[in-house]
């Protein structure tokens, strides 16, 4: 599991800053006009693209590869399907978009670790 | 020689430390100066790059290095030339490797077949090369096993594989379709990142 601080800076970092950001985004692109199973399609898709490019772009350089764009594109792909159902149901502020999004940055950071830990604690030998 | 990788890692070459010398490069050191530690005898290894890798070899040995793009390995040449040791850099294709069968003791692969098009001829011409007990060592990025990350990289390969590597290769299972034996997987990063450890059977 990644202990130095600089990087679980930067998984912190990417994971909040894109979920915010896609959450945000969301709540400008959905409103209750939209049928709720396409806004959460589309809002998956968003999600997805956005994390994926800015996540090469911005983060990518400074804090790994595999590292960022595997979790921001989760984050990405959760906060674009959550953000654009609640949009599509109920129209959501600005404010609560932020705040879905960065919480669901935080708990995919989370959740990402422990499966990494997890997955790299013992060596495979045949 | 494969003109259609060889133009995608052409066009990658100039902005390649700019992308990786920072983050990717932190982040795998410590395991691919690890993997690296193992070097010893006539040396293969792929794909050279920029050089960024040069700098976690061992001291002292003789490695003779190919990448598929000649613009990679001209941008590596001054790392080539600060190694302390002895490291022959070329334009080389794995999947047209000119060396005779049981040339190498051993085989380095770092992030390399991610990209190679046709990965188990690929690794079947590396089996070819390397000496009977000759070691594959290889530090690469794979596909998931478990989900949502496998479904992620399937969707993800498609645009990653226009401008650099594939995110879903099942590298681990090529190496046993090629014919070695595999020794030791360790997982770096999920079971995405990761250092395998593999040989040709010494009695064939």
């Amino acid at each position: 599991m990644e202990k130095r601080p600089y990087f679980i800076f930067g998984d912190l970092l990417s994971n909040v800053f894109l979920g915010s950001l896609i959450g945000l985004i969301c709540t400008w692109v959905f409103d209750p006009g939209w049928g709720m199973f396409s806004a959460m399609f589309i809002g998956m898709l968003l999600g997805m693209g956005i994390s994926l490019v800015l996540g090469v772009l911005l983060f990518f350089r400074y804090f790994g590869a595999m590292e960022v764009m595997i979790p921001t594109m989760l984050t990405g792909m959760l906060v674009g399907m959550f953000v654009a159902m609640g949009s599509s149901m109920a129209s959501l502020s600005a404010t609560t978009g932020v705040k879905i999004g960065a919480l669901t940055g935080l708990i995919v950071m989370i959740v990402t670790y422990a499966t990494n830990h997890l997955l790299t604690k013992d060596i495979q030998e045949f | 020689m494969d003109n259609k990788t060889q133009r995608k890692w052409n066009r990658v070459a100039k902005n390649f430390d700019f992308m990786t010398g920072i983050g990717p490069d932190k982040r795998w050191g410590t395991a691919k100066q690890a993997l690296f530690s193992h070097m010893q005898g006539n040396i293969l290894f792929l794909a050279l790059g920029t050089g960024l890798d040069i700098d976690f070899f061992p001291k002292n040995q003789t490695i003779t290095a190919i990448d598929i793009s000649p613009k990679m390995v001209a941008l590596a040449q001054p790392r080539v030339a600060a190694y302390e040791g002895e490291i022959e850099a070329k334009v080389m294709d794995v999947h047209d490797l000119p060396y005779s069968p049981n040339t190498f003791d051993q085989v380095y692969t770092s992030c390399t077949f991610c990209s190679v098009p046709k990965p188990v001829e690929g690794l079947q011409k590396l089996y070819e090369v390397l000496k009977p007990g000759g070691g594959l060592y290889m530090f690469e990025h794979t596909g998931s096993h478990y989900f949502p990350f496998n479904m992620m990289m399937h969707l993800m390969t498609p645009i990653s594989s226009q401008v650099g590597p594939s995110m879903n290769r099942a590298t681990t299972e090529n190496v046993r379709r090629a014919g070695f034996q595999i020794t030791k997987v360790i997982h770096h990063y999920l079971d995405v990142v990761k250092s395998i450890h593999a040989e040709v059977p010494s009695n064939i």
